[in-house]
């Protein structure tokens, strides 16, 4: 057992991956548990969440539906989920967890529906418009708690879920009393042209959703990889997530990169809540944080904060989460059980560093073991 | 009643359970772990006793108090035993105390929605997220309550305050009269030392998570109770997280943080007050509820410069270093 | 029982760990009533056989007696229980509890309230404690805090917490690294004293001369092996000098007479705040030349962090000013000091000196990234990155396992070192601070570092050595300056000045000729 377990996760080429692999797995493992516990066919649940992603052919489909209107739908959950995880791993580079997230889509979102919902804007106007409001609530907000980290010394885990419940109660008592519409007790949709997703698209005797925002988000992934890897700014803001002191010694402005990792951070929590809430929905429910914001931690410590492993890990919780409607229905099982498995890979997750560890230990055991034996 | 009398009884009502709540988050960042998991540990504490209470009303009588104390320590125990994967985290497997705070909040919402779901479906038959509790009974101090201002203390009190006051006062006497309170304080300034003095590190700790599991359970169990009436998702609204940021402002030690919950206690009732005297639309209280998060932060801006906090809070311990 | 008279035996201990064995084979005998000392350098296995004997680590192999019997120390707190105590070398003390509270933590005294309640009695230990100093001469007020305690106060409540625990057996690691000589004076005083009323006491040390003026016997180490046990009175420190290093040394370092040439460096009437909003350094005034080492002495936290820290820019100075080469600098920022011309090689090199998770390549480039040959408009040259590594690893002849990849947290303390001061003498500039440069490295790369400190001065440059050990200031130093309680109250140049006058100085002696009295201050180290 443990020279498998040493061959699957020793050395040092693509450990990380390798270790998260075996996260995941592990937690499918307890996921399938629960599943047989209950009585249902693991299999055939796990089965349907690919087929409720697109992944996978359905049995059967309604008119004008077939995999690739679902996988379309699929890719328009991802997206923003992509970049509610890049703007956690932005935030975890300078060593702070953002976990302002849900509020800040919540404020981008509801900025952006209001300004741009509703108006009368033509479609080349609104959707950049709306995004560059997402980006400038965003940035906005993610600066504040920077700020108050840096001023204050304010534990930014504290202030951000502050301010998660500030703003989704102010939004909700402006939803509630300006912009609710009276039958689904939601703010009001916001018009085609301001979305983000072009709903009900018809082509191929199909109909389904396109995410604009999805190919602008692989290339965000991208260009915060570079700022990352490449730039002065980056090597700054890593050095200071890994060691403030040493950072300070090394000359760089310690104040600096901290509130611009959380302006980088919010503003892409800010694109999450606008493709969120001005794409993949398009309206707000009062009176609720939204949950890929936390979510989103598990996705970004998957991913290893790599924003790159950030699109990878998305793309596996969103198989879960968008997946687990149609087993839900499928099996007759609560749709929460995607919820618990999140979090059970959340929990094996925050053990990756331990079971590195673990395994270095025991392979250096293992090697010792075989010198002896060899003399 | 006046409309004094409100403020100062439903904010008691309010700050108390996060006192205790306060008082966990103390013993366990006391012993050198840090603990967001308060949030988490409250509302699966709230699911265990509101659980115990749905089914224990089934059998007794409707006037019977048996089913309310019950549940309390059905609640005590399963927040401790729930504060074990919070320990197994951060000692067994060294992560790091934030993100593992973070990861049990977020394993409590989804562990208890699921479950209280099934449970309606599989026990109650009916398709529900919630345990619908009746409030708790209330009581007056005969006497007392009369006295014109601070009689509003005895009056309309719930019983679990009473037991709320007691337990704190105990909790304090642990902390800072007796050997394990000790050895506790030791653990959170200089493991080493404690180590070296033949204290059992992991061991003092494990206890103080798991008494910061319990005593959050007490709070979560007391808003059941009171503020919700029921076990439902409703029950993380971050009330956890208000009492971390009361006893950073208490600086870690009982009473100036039993301080810091009644303000965001008192802030919280008199802004309903407001509303109600105002005669303002039900909606508006939702801007008041932002009050206490909003008093949390302006509170930590004065107050989070210079902490003391303990010396040695979210280090892993590691005896072995060369 | 045997008879062979010894309290303990420990017998073929090996202790290995990850990469290296730290006890080989090694086979000791300790008399009871006797003062015995460990002799090795750093990393030579001293302190692991010690940690082993009380509890803190099990043995690989080896079976250990104790008062004749074969004994298993599975904890300190077993290690205890048998009557051995064990001084670290870090002491380990709850800085916010009281001198009571420390010593009898773990084995508190009870009463009971209300007749059940088991609760602390305060009363009882604090007159315990005051009856025990007082037995034994070692004065201190059972209520004062820990961190209101200077280091040879702490020392003394570490040697309480094993006599209130009845130790029979004393374990000293290295108890004179961080005291001025006089205060090791009363030590040694001390551990006489306690052999004297029937304690064993074993000191680990590596130095000689305390093995001489106080130990029966000792045993000599060199890396993980035991080489020999010496009666003391019979052997030269010559003699224990050469088989503790394994080779002869000489004693005297090869430096030259210093040239001093112009002022670099001109600190005014400065003025630093401390941590607790104190002034940890008041009014400090002097200069460094071009070509002069110019060591600062003093015993820990007076002030000499804080000064270093505000000569490099990472503390803002309240009042005075820092003039390098003629040039104001107090007001610049960090970076601008060291374009200035300012290399700092701080204290702590593992939180301050290394980014520890970055690579050994990147931590080379710490202080240079943006500039141009390292990045171009602020994207990184990877290239630039690695050669600049490959250079410096070759002409410092930093060790480690993948050269430029090594993650610098696996890299051993002497090569971190290395690292830092090979990227600092490259900046090339006139002032260079060295803060206990030489801290837990062995007497190799001790040396090493000497030998490149005098070159930065031969070259040239202004140097500033802070450190607690007066056997480097009396090696290095061109001109001393020694600081008690934040104010240097004597400059001299090094021939003028002797070890004890310095160690004086260092328990804030004035100084006659500055035309005070000779009188010891408060808050000095004398109680």
């Amino acid at each position: 057992m443990k020279k498998l377990i040493v061959k699957l996760m020793g050395g040092e080429r693509f450990q990380t991956m390798r270790v998260s692999l075996f996260c995941i797995i592990t937690s499918l493992i307890v996921g399938a548990a629960i599943l047989l516990a209950i009585g249902k066919n693991p299999l055939a649940a796990f089965g349907n969440l690919l087929q409720g992603s697109g992944l996978m052919p359905k049995s059967s489909y309604a008119g004008r539906q077939n995999m690739f209107t679902d996988f379309m739908s699929f890719l328009d959950a991802l997206t923003p989920m992509i970049f509610a995880s890049l703007a956690v791993s932005a935030a975890l580079k300078a060593g702070l967890f953002n976990i302002g997230v849900s509020g800040i889509m919540l404020a981008s979102g509801f900025t952006a529906s209001v300004l741009v919902g509703q108006s009368e804007l033509s479609a080349f106007i609104a959707k950049p418009l709306v995004i560059l409001i997402g980006i400038a609530v965003g940035a906005i907000v993610g600066a504040l708690i920077g700020w108050l980290k840096y001023k204050f010394n304010i534990n930014e885990v504290v202030s951000s879920i502050m301010i998660n419940y500030i703003l989704m109660y102010i939004i909700t008592f402006f939803i509630n009393t300006f912009f609710v519409d009276p039958i689904s007790r939601q703010s009001k949709t916001i018009t085609d042209s301001a979305r983000l997703t072009l709903s009900g698209t018809r082509a191929f005797d199909l109909k389904f959703d396109v995410s604009l925002a999805f190919p602008l988000a692989i290339i965000c992934a991208i260009v915060i990889k570079f700022l990352f890897d490449r730039t002065t700014t980056g090597f700054e803001i890593k050095a200071v997530g890994l060691s403030r002191k040493a950072a300070k010694y090394a000359g760089m402005s310690v104040p600096k990169n901290i509130i611009l990792s959380m302006t980088v951070s919010g503003a892409l929590a800010g694109l999450a809540g606008v493709t969120y809430f001005c794409g993949y929905f398009a309206s707000i429910q009062p009176g609720v944080v939204p949950s890929m914001g936390f979510n989103a931690i598990a996705v970004a410590l998957l991913g290893n904060s790599d924003p790159i492993g950030c699109i990878f890990s998305s793309f596996l919780v969103t198989v879960i989460s968008k997946g687990s409607i149609y087993m839900s229905s499928q099996q007759g099982v609560e749709m929460e059980i995607a919820d618990l498995i999140t979090s059970v890979i959340l929990i094996f997750t925050a053990c990756a560093e331990f079971l590195k560890m673990y395994v270095g230990r025991l392979s250096m055991e293992q090697g010792g073991s075989e010198e002896a034996g060899e003399a | 009643m006046s409309t004094l009398d409100t403020i100062i009884i439903d904010g008691l009502a309010f700050a108390l359970p996060m006192f205790i709540m306060a008082i966990g988050g103390i013993f366990s960042e006391k012993s050198g772990i840090t603990n967001l998991a308060l949030e988490g540990l409250q509302g699966f504490g709230a699911f265990c006793g509101g659980l115990t209470a749905v089914l224990m009303l089934r059998s007794f009588e409707g006037s019977s108090q048996i089913p309310y104390y019950v549940s309390f320590i059905a609640a005590i125990a399963g927040g401790m035993i729930y504060s074990l994967i919070h320990v197994a985290l951060c000692i067994k497997f060294r992560a790091n105390q934030v993100i593992s705070g973070v990861v049990v909040n977020i394993l409590a919402v989804a562990l208890t929605v699921f479950l209280a779901k099934r449970i309606n479906d599989g026990v109650f038959g009916q398709p529900s997220n919630k345990f619908v509790l009746e409030t708790s009974v209330r009581f007056s101090v005969p006497g007392l309550s009369r006295i014109p201002v601070i009689g509003a203390i005895f009056k309309n009190v719930y019983p679990f305050e009473v037991m709320i006051i007691v337990i704190a006062a105990l909790m304090w006497f642990v902390m800072y009269r007796t050997p394990f309170g000790m050895h506790l304080r030791a653990c959170g300034d200089n493991p080493h030392a404690a180590d070296a003095a033949g204290i059992n590190v992991n061991r003092v700790r494990t206890i103080a998570v798991m008494i910061s599991g319990g005593l959050s359970a007490i709070a979560g169990m007391s808003y059941a109770y009171s503020i919700t009436s029921n076990f439902s998702p409703d029950i993380f609204l971050g009330y956890g997280y208000l009492s971390i940021a009361a006893l950073i402002f208490g600086n870690w030690s009982v009473l100036p943080t039993l301080g810091a919950c009644l303000i965001f206690g008192f802030a919280r009732s008199s802004g309903q007050a407001l509303i109600t005297q105002l005669g303002m639309p039900s909606s508006y209280n939702d801007l008041v509820r932002i009050l206490p998060y909003l008093l949390t932060l302006l509170l930590l801006i004065f107050f989070s410069k210079h902490n003391n906090s303990p010396r040695a809070l979210g280090e892993i311990y590691d005896k072995g270093k060369r | 029982m045997s008879d062979s008279g010894y309290i303990i035996e420990m017998k073929h201990i090996t202790k290995r760990f990850p990469g290296l064995i730290a006890n080989d084979d090694v086979s000791l005998g300790i008399r009871k009533g006797e003062i015995f000392a460990l002799l090795g350098e750093n990393g030579a296995g001293k302190s692991t056989l010690m940690s082993v004997l009380f509890g803190m680590y099990e043995p690989d192999e080896g079976e250990i007696f104790l008062r004749g019997e074969k004994v298993r120390i599975a904890s300190p707190r077993k290690a205890t229980e048998m009557g051995i105590g064990m001084v670290h070398q870090h002491f380990r003390l709850v800085s916010n509890y009281t001198i009571t509270e420390n010593i009898i933590l773990g084995s508190e005294p009870l009463k009971r309230v209300l007749g059940f309640i088991p609760c602390v009695n305060m009363k009882k230990a604090e007159a315990d404690i005051a009856a025990l100093s007082e037995k034994y001469g070692l004065k201190v007020d059972p209520k004062a805090v820990i961190s209101d305690l200077n280091v040879s106060t702490q020392q003394r409540v570490e040697i309480l917490k094993m006599l209130y625990r009845d130790a029979e057996i004393l374990i000293f690691d290295e108890p004179t690294a961080v005291l001025t000589p006089q205060e090791i004076e009363f030590l040694l005083d001390i551990i006489r004293g306690l052999r004297d009323s029937g304690k064993t006491v074993i000191i680990i040390t590596h130095k000689l001369e305390e093995i001489k003026s106080v130990a029966d016997r000792c045993a000599v180490l060199n890396r993980g092996k035991l080489i020999d046990v010496l009666d003391v009175a019979t052997t030269s420190t010559a003699e224990m000098a050469r088989l503790m290093v394994g080779r002869e040394v000489s004693f005297t370092s090869d430096k030259t007479e210093a040239q001093p040439k112009e002022t670099v460096l001109k600190v005014e009437g400065l003025t630093v705040e401390g941590e607790a909003g104190n002034e940890a350094v008041k009014d400090v005034s002097f200069e460094i030349h071009a070509g002069e080492i110019f060591a600062l002495a003093g015993v820990s936290g007076n002030g000499q962090n804080e000064l270093a820290d505000a000569i490099a820019g990472l503390k803002t100075a309240v009042r005075g000013r820092i003039y390098l080469n003629g040039t104001d600098i107090t007001d610049l920022s960090i970076r601008k000091r060291t374009e200035a011309g300012v290399a700092y090689i701080p204290e702590d090199r593992h939180n301050v000196g290394l980014v520890l998770p970055f690579t050994l390549s990147e931590n080379l480039a710490l202080k240079r990234y943006y500039k141009d040959g390292f990045s171009k408009k602020t994207i990184i040259d990877r290239k630039a990155f690695e050669e600049n590594g490959t250079r410096m690893i070759e002409e410092f002849d930093i060790r480690s396992s993948r050269g430029n990849k090594t993650v610098t947290a696996a890299m051993s303390g002497g090569n971190q070192q290395k690292a830092i001061i090979a990227r600092e003498i490259a900046l090339k500039t006139p002032l260079i601070i060295f803060m206990q440069p030489t801290r837990g490295l062995d007497i190799g790369a001790i040396s090493n570092i000497h030998k490149q400190m005098i070159a930065e001065r031969d070259r040239g440059a202004a140097v500033l050595l802070i450190s607690l050990e007066l056997d480097e200031i009396m090696d290095c130093a061109d001109t001393i300056g020694v600081i008690f309680d934040g104010r240097i109250n004597r400059i001299a140049k090094a021939s003028e000045l002797s070890v004890n006058e310095v160690g004086r100085f260092m328990m804030g002696v004035e100084d006659k000729q500055g035309g005070g009295t000779n009188k010891v201050r408060t808050g000095g180290t004398a109680s």
